[in-house]
């Protein structure tokens, strides 16, 4: 069964990218636009979510707070995509209980070896 | 298909700066609606995020100068002044042209971008800056840098790291993919399982990696995981390659020493005869061991102090592995005391002038010592029976038409804390009705008895028995049988008796392994303790107060789908003491198939040392023995073979009397419940 991983992110073209590239490499992929929007289309089939920072309406260390908060999901990877190289933004999402991150800009190989890294 | 994400990300742009310009011009009505300002703030993020992805490095590099801008503005450290508004609605702008230009379409005025930077430096006080260079893209797993190089890695994970979804054994296949790796996992952290959070990692790993990748290629691998975790990654000196995993010095020379030991085993003989007293106290030992032991674990609960807990824990476990290699020395295969079988029936061939061939299977099964030696006699007894009695003589044989040279089968098999073995012959078996005229003439049974088959064949195990026409040199003077249950029953095992007439006789002897220490179960019924073997049980299930409404006041209860008869223990021993709302059913494997024993609780297994009953209670058919609990107390051992049989041929006896039907042991069966009381 193909792994399914919920990409969040309010840019269509990043989303896109996650997705071209994740489907290629034979995952399931499910896209949402934001915090509340991948709230929505979380399953327990999904085995990792990788989610932007910064989103509207729910942002991205929200997002990884509440999925935290869900014993439903318990210890469900989480990768958080992030542009800011400063340390704060992701020592906070990290605080929050992500299990790693991407510094954007990346390239597809890096894309898929974190998702290895935490999916297997 | 990065020109499908480059068109994507176009597209996407264009409807950011417009999402820019509303909430610019929005914002010029509005200067100090915080949300407006976020709205801007993300569109430019998002246009530098995602160009810098696609490409678009001087949209990206561009767009970080106003991101920033706005970042300021976002946390108020600028306000929102009508220039600044123009200014990045004129930059907007800008990133169109720029967008534009890289689809082709017109060209950027790089002096206009470059003023535009300048006037927004101006105004926000930053001095213009591009954006931070992407991060080096990670190196390749597999990307060799020459020489390979053995590292030692200490990975220990913060306790969190499951709960925060990274799973520490990827990281080892990671490591795995770089080269060869040797790990070695460190358990010391592990706290008692009473303290301990399930979700919590306690272990570490020590790890050896042979490759050519760099330190920073390994410590990649743990990225995620380091801030917590307690990484040492030591390039290993490479005149000393060291063992597996972070050898400590005393650790080393415990190993050497083992295997100098081993070699020197190796030369040595490779068995010493030991006195069989000896071995007697140094079970004795062991058995006084493992009764301090349940005292001291007793204790140590009670207590409740974590360090006597822990020894106590220790002092358990070794004393159940001496416990285990002290019986093993004990044990001795079956093979002597049924080759010497062979001798005897080629001896009572030629006496008897009977051809008679002996099979032997499962000779090497493991008995302990003392139970072989109380063996012998029982089986040279049941041996000459079967040859003199079972076995017919050539002539007859053949007349009956069977080979005229008669089988005697020994075989042997363990099963559970027994072990089975089984003689059976192709003799003549047992005569139903002699037997049962027999029995009527010595009295033993009253002329109207209805007996079952089994029932009657037990008759031969009372003293004086005999259905033997003519008192031979070898059998028939009717002490045998009588003999024989003595002794089995002596050594706490069970004998049966199948026979088919005509076609031979089996009779299977039951005995247990040892008879000094076995695994049990502690229960409690009422005030008293029990203990069941272990090696007869099979599982532990709840007995409802509602369970036993639905049953309509039989003693059945159903364990998963199968119908499972019980024995209410506290029925069974007169017991009078309130039964707790939620009994317990220990489902036990007997001959008849599964029973249940219903206790008040199932208090754990336990270590029995079997003590035998004083003489007084030698008739007591069910206790085969008593064993002293931790808090000096006797727990009486329950025989739940003798306890199953009892019930049914009780239920029997029963349902015969009604039919003016008399039973030969009832009487003994119930002088035995007077006595356990």
């Amino acid at each position: 069964m193909a792994k399914t991983i919920l990409t969040v992110d309010d840019s269509a073209s990043v989303r896109q990218m996650v997705k071209f590239t994740l489907s290629d490499a034979g995952y399931t992929v499910i896209e949402a636009v934001d915090g509340n929007d991948a709230l929505s289309k979380l399953t327990n089939g999904v085995s990792l979510v990788i989610t932007d920072l910064n989103m509207p309406n729910l942002d991205g260390i929200q997002l990884i707070r509440k999925v935290r908060a869900n014993p439903s999901y318990k210890g469900i990877p989480i990768i958080m995509l992030t542009t800011e190289s400063h340390d704060s933004r992701k020592q906070e999402g990290k605080a929050a209980g992500a299990t790693g991150w991407i510094v954007k800009p990346f390239a597809t190989q890096q894309l898929l070896a974190v998702v290895k890294r935490v999916l297997g | 298909m990065m020109d499908k994400y480059k068109q994507a990300f176009q597209e996407e742009a264009r409807e950011l700066l417009a999402e820019l310009e509303s909430a610019l011009l929005e914002l010029d009505q509005n200067r100090e609606d915080r949300e407006l300002v976020g709205r801007a703030f993300r569109a430019l993020h998002t246009i530098k995020g995602s160009g810098a992805m696609f490409g678009f490095d001087d949209i990206a590099a561009f767009a970080h100068n106003l991101e920033t801008a706005f970042d300021r503005l976002r946390d108020g450290r600028l306000e929102a002044t009508p220039e600044l508004i123009n200014l990045t609605l004129a930059a907007g702008d800008q990133i169109k042209t720029m967008l534009d230009a890289s689809a082709g379409r017109g060209e950027v005025d790089q002096a206009r971008s470059a003023g535009i930077l300048a006037k927004l430096s101006r105004l926000t006080g930053a001095s213009g800056e591009g954006a931070k260079t992407p991060a080096a893209p990670l190196a390749g797993p597999m990307v060799k840098q020459g020489v390979e190089r053995e590292w030692r890695i200490r990975f220990k994970p913060g306790p969190n790291i499951l709960i925060n979804g990274l799973n520490p054994l990827l990281l080892l296949s990671e490591l795995r993919e770089l080269g060869e790796l040797r790990v070695r996992i460190d358990t010391a952290s592990i706290p008692p399982l009473r303290d301990m959070d399930a979700e919590h990692c306690h272990v570490a790993w020590d790890m050896v990696l042979t490759t050519a990748s760099t330190a920073d290629a390994i410590r990649d691998v743990f990225i995620f995981a380091e801030d917590e975790a307690e990484l040492e990654i030591v390039q290993s000196a490479p005149e000393a390659p060291v063992g597996p995993g972070r050898t400590r010095p005393g650790a080393q020379a415990a190993v050497a020493g083992s295997e100098i030991r081993a070699s020197a085993g190796a030369s040595a003989v490779s068995s010493i005869r030991v006195s069989t007293e000896r071995l007697d106290q140094l079970v004795n030992l062991v058995g006084e061991l493992v009764t301090v032991q349940a005292r001291l674990g007793e204790v140590a609960t009670r207590l409740d102090d974590p360090d006597i807990l822990e020894i106590s824990e220790s002092v358990d476990r070794l004393t159940a592995a001496l416990r285990d290699n002290s019986m093993s020395i004990r044990m001795l295969p079956l093979k002597t005391t049924f080759e010497r079988s062979r001798r005897l029936v080629h001896d009572l061939g030629i006496e008897l002038h009977k051809d008679v061939e002996l099979t032997i299977e499962g000779a090497e099964t493991e008995l302990d010592k003392t139970v072989i030696d109380q063996l012998n006699d029982p089986l040279v007894h049941l041996i000459r029976n079967s040859m003199d009695h079972g076995i017919e003589t050539p002539e007859v044989r053949v007349a009956a038409g069977k080979p005229p040279t008669g089988t005697i089968h020994l075989s042997a098999r363990h099963s559970g804390a027994n072990v089975v073995i089984k003689i059976s012959d192709d003799g003549r078996g047992l005569d139903v009705d002699r037997v049962r005229a027999r029995g009527i003439e010595r009295g033993l049974i009253d002329s109207s008895a209805r007996l079952s088959e089994s029932e009657i064949f037990a008759l031969i195990f009372a003293p004086g028995f005999s259905t033997a026409r003519e008192v031979t040199s070898v059998s028939g003077r009717g002490v045998g049988m009588d003999v024989v249950r003595r002794s089995v029953e002596g050594l706490r095992g069970s004998i049966d008796i199948g026979s088919r007439p005509g076609a031979g006789l089996t009779v299977t002897l039951r005995l247990p392994l040892t008879l000094a220490i076995i695994d049990g179960l502690l229960v409690r019924v009422g005030q008293a303790h029990f203990v069941l073997p272990l090696a007869n049980s099979l599982e532990c299930v709840e007995l409802t107060r509602q369970d036993v409404l639905e049953s309509n006041g039989k003693h059945l209860a159903n364990v998963r789908g199968e119908l499972v008869p019980y024995i209410r223990l506290s029925e069974y021993f007169h017991m009078e003491a309130a039964r707790p709302g939620t009994e317990q059913i220990m489902v036990v494997e007997t001959e008849q198939g599964h029973y249940g024993f219903v206790v008040d609780q199932v208090l754990g297994d336990h270590q029995t040392v079997i003590k035998n009953l004083g003489r007084l209670y030698r008739n007591v058919q069910v206790v085969s023995g008593a064993t002293i609990l931790g808090d000096g107390t006797v727990a009486l051992i329950l025989d739940p073979h003798r306890l199953v049989q009892n019930v049914v041929q009780a239920a029997a006896a029963k349902a015969g009397r009604t039919k003016s039907g008399v039973r030969p042991r009832t009487k003994s069966q119930e002088r035995e419940h007077e006595v356990v009381l």
